[in-house]
């Protein structure tokens, strides 16, 4: 029968789970891409329509506003995981 | 053979779960490209149509809200997996 | 939203309807006296209401430059962003005196709040129109 230490246990699942912070890090990602995209189009725009501008600003800031909160989950899951396991 | 004592088993499970928990968050790349995505082209159609601005504003706004499920859904299963098993 | 044309006038708007939406937990913190759900939460609060202004300020400035460089840009403002959020988080979770969660929440409320209002505004307009078309 196999067994294991306590420190042995410890360790395995001290190492897993700082395995998967830095997978869920990955996900930052995502949003960065989206927002970058989003800010070639509104440079484009106001290229074409310079008086259009603050509309395309408050555009962007609401976009920025709710699509970088994707990016906050994961983060909250990677520092759950390796303070609080 | 091999046999597992149940303290080793119950390790390998929590280890797989903290895991699994890590790759789930990889989930949030998907909304964060999508939102960014939404927010471009609604800047876009701003540009082209001024007086609709409204509209397109909401509408953009409730789309992202809508888009930004699946990360929940990830960021639940994975609160699940670390703190349930 | 009420001011779709002037950026800095939403802002004010934006931040006024967030904090009169935070009064809630806040309040209700004190009267429980949880002083560390308190704390973290108007850590957060603090923090993304800063990096409100640093968004406007990027967004600004990308606007005068060209389609790829204002791509990269953004990118690269949000990499930043997104190692302040790491950092606040960290802090909020190595300190005693801060809950974890209150200063995660804290940093979703302004998100909350833009969608919450959009929705209440879209019940608004509906419930006017179906009055207006009884009339």
């Amino acid at each position: 029968m196999v067994e294991f230490s306590p420190e042995v246990v410890d360790s395995i699942i001290r190492i897993a789970s700082f395995i998967a912070a830095g997978t869920a890090l990955i996900a930052g990602v995502g949003p960065g891409i989206g927002m970058g995209y989003a800010a070639g189009k509104a440079t484009t725009a106001v290229r074409r329509q310079p008086e259009a501008r603050g509309v395309i600003i408050t555009t962007m800031l609401l976009g920025q506003i709710i699509s970088g909160s994707t990016g906050i989950y994961s983060l909250v899951i990677a520092i759950f995981l390796v303070f609080s396991v | 053979m091999v046999q597992f004592s149940p303290e080793v088993v119950d390790t390998i499970i929590r280890a797989a779960a903290l895991l699994g928990a890590g790759f789930a968050m990889i989930a949030g790349i998907g909304p964060g490209v999508g939102q960014g995505y939404a927010a471009g082209k609604a800047v876009e159609s701003v540009a082209r149509d001024p007086e609709a601005r409204g509209n397109i504003i909401t509408t953009m706004l409730l789309g992202q809200a809508v888009a930004e499920s699946t990360g929940i859904y990830s960021l639940v299963i994975a609160i699940v997996l670390i703190f349930t098993i | 939203m009420k001011n779709m044309d002037n950026p800095i006038k939403l802002q004010k708007e934006i931040l006024k309807k967030t904090y009169l939406i935070a009064l809630l937990p806040i309040v209700s913190a004190l009267i429980t006296g949880a002083m560390d759900v308190l704390l973290g939460f108007v850590f957060g609060l603090v923090i993304s209401t800063l990096l409100l202004r640093l968004k406007y300020n990027n967004i600004r400035r990308a606007l005068k430059m060209d389609e790829e460089k204002a791509e990269k840009f953004i990118r690269n403002r949000y990499f930043i962003e997104y190692a302040m959020y790491l950092i606040v988080l960290f802090t909020a979770a190595r300190n005693q005196d801060l809950n974890f969660l209150a200063a995660a929440v804290g940093l979703f409320m302004m998100k909350f709040t833009v969608i919450l209002w959009t929705i209440l505004d879209l019940f608004k307009d509906s419930i006017q129109q179906k009055l207006e078309s009884y009339k």
